[in-house]
């Protein structure tokens, strides 16, 4: 089912929730909403849902538009944080409950019921009730009443922020895969940016109830729009310096009082030919301690993540995040040399925080 | 150290046990003891001096303040005791005799301090008794007069001694009775004394005088009771106090349980004593219940099982509809915006404070022209179960919205959200989902509801005036007007079986009514 937004306003008397949001979503597609707490993404997906009318736009699935259609009419399923599981019912009951409310058979309500909880491994646990299940198995009973009524589309708000690192791994995995064999166009609210990335096709980036990018996970992170959106995807986040940038015989330099680097032509020209200072943008792992770095700085705090460590490196008034081996096990305090990998830099106007590089 | 914390102090197992010498802890008890002494005294005399008469300006009785200063005053040994005997307790682990010794001496040394402070103040044992002025003693003929104050009330009235008194008035005494009858007399009381000189029945009016007569005999009793106070203070273990505060503040009530137990069980009561008809201790029966059954109470003639069902009906159908629209104005309030809802909820809370017997006239009147609509007024008007019911409803009401809408606002959104997208309506939300999860909500509102019906007597007495309609408490009260002398044996055997229903709803639904009273924070699972 192709899912169309046009235009998508939701107000709450003077507060805005979200503002002329369109977004064309494809058939089969896994879509992630992702933006900070308060951005909007929720609003929109309880709008998509039918639990929120829109002040304005048009919503449609398929051809159908679906702006008035009550939430019961709409053919979705929808998974939250909180899994709201009915604590009063059994398992089983839980999972039928939307079978019941289509009046399908006890017979066919059985049949499905238990098919579905196979699919999701919950076979077992079918008598108990939610309070006697841990939260991985919640979510699985959550899942498995979303998809039992086999939804036309499947909403996620932001399912996994309940669960252990450990088991949103594995979860992660398995509602992507779960995803690809159904082949159910859904959208996955998140404020995690790497489920976000790891799960969907095409991630919307949300900020203050506008949509800052659509697109695909690695076109975000190469090509990033704007400077939220680069900022916000990818983690650790992207390094931002002020710089000027100046172009003298056909080369280009990012300056500050601390930092002169070349940049190549490509990625130099539209950043120099920019009135004014301009932002760079620099990845942590495009940065390198390197003994014949061109910057020097100050190791001002090493944080161990076990693969790598994260340090923060001061380069005069200006601070760098980079990943370095463990094995060089830096401190606190030392002095080192940076070497930059300026063919990944990126660089926006500090007023409009849009990208100088892509359009 | 503070007086607060001495009357603490007792409530905890002393943690500092330095040892001091003898004559430092017995100033620190008397410390103590002085210090509770003089909060209670500024205590009393706040009361009495100036926030008595403060109320008294705005025409407000002074009972409250008279109460709170006589509780004061007849604390006052007792919390200065507890002050002295607090410093003893440190010791009662390792040196019994020690602290014996000292909160000995301390209750003694306070006790002498209040006593002089008694006898000056004429107060406590030192106040003026009313008195005849003259010396009885009893004999075997009567109460003989031993001795006469010269210019004395006796003495004023022509009585001599050797006269033998037989009685007051018409009934025979003996010393103790006489002296009973006189310690409830007042300053000017008459009483009438039949008695004998030599061989002449006389009788002669005397009138009571207050004399204080300061006999220092009358401290040892007090003295006792001082120390024997004060030993139960040293070596009461400290987790019991609370125990005991709670036993001692709910006394009256389990002495009025135990009364009205005994009561529906004895043929009459002296006090707490069943007696029979010799005033001997017995006189046991199943009278009073059977006669509940019977419909015959000393003339008044009933039958019980109406009176029942009405009081079933009224708690019944109150229960009903206040659990039916609380529930729905509950969700309605917590789950929908709709113009004026902070209105009404403030405006219910309002309500919810007003007293209801300041409506009882108002509501007469509506009720009365409801009665004259056809159809509707003969089942929610005047003289009719429906409409005390509907009064009742309506004064129960505020509450039960307010809790529902505190019920519901526990549920999470999501919840409900999660059932209309699952393809309920929001009907079938209300009804499938959400109520079931505030069922213990709905238990305790529904008992409480139930027991407010039950126990109702103010509504159900003035809106069913003259009319056959009458539940149980209101027959309790007619009962109590239609037999003289009223038989409150019987009383309290229909008001025992009026609690019957009531201990079984407890029984059964305390867990729910701790829950209400909690607050209702328990909405979910």
């Amino acid at each position: 089912m192709k899912v169309t937004i046009d235009n998508l306003s939701k107000k709450f008397g003077d507060v805005v929730g979200v503002e002329n949001l369109t977004l064309h979503i494809e058939d089969g597609e896994f879509v992630a909403f992702l933006g900070p707490s308060g951005c909007g993404k929720t609003t929109t997906l309880l709008t998509l849902a039918g639990i929120y009318k829109p002040t304005d736009g048009v919503i449609r699935f398929g051809e159908r538009i679906v702006n008035t259609v009550q939430p019961k009419d709409r053919n979705i399923g929808m998974v939250f944080q909180s899994y709201a599981l009915y604590p009063h019912m059994t398992v089983f009951q839980n999972i039928a409950y939307p079978l019941k409310l289509k009046k399908v058979s006890k017979a066919d309500q059985h049949d499905r019921v238990r098919q579905v909880a196979n699919v999701m491994g919950i076979g077992e646990l079918l008598d108990r009730r939610p309070g006697q299940l841990s939260g991985g198995q919640q979510q699985r009973v959550a899942l498995g009443r979303a998809l039992v009524k086999e939804p036309d589309v499947l909403l996620f708000d932001e399912p996994l922020s309940n669960l252990d690192a450990r088991l949103r791994l594995t979860m992660r995995g398995e509602i992507k895969h779960l995803q690809k064999d159904l082949g159910i166009t859904s959208i996955y609210v998140t404020h995690d940016q790497v489920e976000a990335m790891t799960m969907a096709d095409r991630i919307a980036v949300m900020s203050g109830g506008h949509l800052q990018a659509f697109d695909s996970p690695d076109e975000l992170y190469d090509r990033p729009k704007t400077q939220f959106v680069a900022g916000f995807v990818g983690n650790p986040p992207m390094n931002f310096v002020d710089v000027s940038v100046q172009a003298s015989n056909g080369r280009f330099f990012a300056e500050t009082e601390s930092l002169r680097l070349e940049v190549q032509k490509a990625r130099g020209a539209p950043p120099a030919s920019h009135d004014g200072p301009v932002v760079m943008g620099i990845r942590p792992e495009d940065i390198q301690i390197a003994s014949n770095g061109l910057v020097s700085g100050e190791i001002f705090v090493v944080e161990p993540l076990g693969r790598e460590d994260l340090i923060d490196v001061r380069v005069g008034r200006h601070s760098f995040l980079l990943l370095a081996d463990t094995e060089n096990r830096h401190q606190a305090g030392e002095r080192v040399s940076l070497a930059f990998d300026m063919e990944q830099v990126q660089f926006f106007d500090p007023e409009t925080e849009k990208s100088l590089l892509w359009q | 150290m503070k007086a607060r914390d001495a009357v603490f102090d007792t409530l905890k197992v002393k943690v500092d046990e330095r040892p001091q010498s003898l004559p430092q802890d017995l100033a620190e008890a008397l410390r103590l003891g002085a210090i509770s002494i003089i909060v209670l005294l500024v205590a009393a005399f706040l009361f009495s001096g100036v926030v008595g008469p403060l109320f008294a300006l705005g025409g407000v009785e002074e009972t409250v303040m008279d109460v709170l200063t006589r509780l004061s005053l007849l604390a006052l040994p007792f919390v200065a005791y507890i002050g002295g005997a607090s410093v003893a307790r440190r010791y009662t682990r390792s040196d019994i005799a020690r602290a014996l010794g000292l909160a000995f001496s301390s209750t003694v040394l306070l006790f002498a301090l209040i006593s002089a402070g008694y006898y000056v103040l004429d107060y406590g044992v030192f106040a003026p008794r009313p008195s005849l002025q003259m010396t009885l003693s009893q004999t075997e003929a009567g109460i003989r007069v031993e001795a006469i104050v010269a210019g004395g009330a006796a003495e004023t009235a022509g009585l001599q001694v050797g006269d033998v008194i037989t009685a007051i008035r018409r009934d025979a005494v003996d010393l103790e009775a006489f002296n009973k009858r006189l310690g409830q007399a007042l300053e000017g009381d008459p009483l009438r004394l039949r008695f004998r000189r030599g061989d002449e029945e006389l009788q002669e009016t005397v009138r009571v005088v207050l004399v204080s007569d300061k006999q220092l005999g009358a401290l040892w009793p007090g003295l006792s009771l001082a120390l024997a106070f004060t030993a139960i203070i040293v070596f009461l273990p400290g987790h019991w106090a609370p125990y005991i505060a709670l036993v001692g503040l709910l006394s009256p009530l389990i002495v009025g349980y135990f009364w009205v137990i005994t009561a529906t069980f004895s043929f009459r009561t002296e006090g707490l004593v069943p007696l029979d008809g010799n005033d001997n201790f017995g006189g046991f029966t199943l009278k009073n219940w059977e006669s509940i059954f019977v419909g015959n109470i000393a003339g008044l003639e009933f039958n019980i099982v109406p009176i029942f069902m009405t009081s079933l009906a009224i708690a019944a159908v109150m229960t009903f509809v206040v659990l039916l629209v609380s529930s729905m104005a509950g969700y309605a309030l917590s789950r929908m915006h709709f113009p004026g809802r902070r209105f009404f909820l403030s405006f219910t809370l309002i309500l919810h404070g007003f007293p209801a017997i300041t409506l009882l006239i108002p509501i007469f009147f509506v009720l009365l022209r409801l009665g004259n609509i056809p159809i509707i007024g003969d089942l929610i008007g005047f003289n009719t179960i429906g409409g005390i019911a509907l009064v009742m409803v309506a004064f129960q009401l505020p509450l039960g919205v307010w809790l529902m809408k505190g019920f519901f606002d526990n549920i999470p959104w999501d919840m409900e959200r999660s059932a209309l997208i699952d393809g309920a309506s929001r009907w079938r939300t209300y009804w499938e989902i959400l109520l079931p999860q505030i069922r213990p909500g709905l238990l305790a509102l529904g008992i409480f509801a139930f027991i407010g019906g039950w126990n109702a007597y103010i509504i159900p007495a003035t809106y069913s005036i003259g009319s056959g309609v009458s539940n149980l408490p209101v027959f309790l009260e007619e009962l109590i007007d239609a037999t003289a002398p009223v038989d409150w044996n019987q009383v309290a055997a229909v008001g025992l079986f009026q609690l019957i229903p009531i201990f079984i709803f407890f029984i059964f639904a305390q867990e729910y009514l701790l829950n209400i009273y909690a607050g209702g924070t328990k909405g979910s699972s």
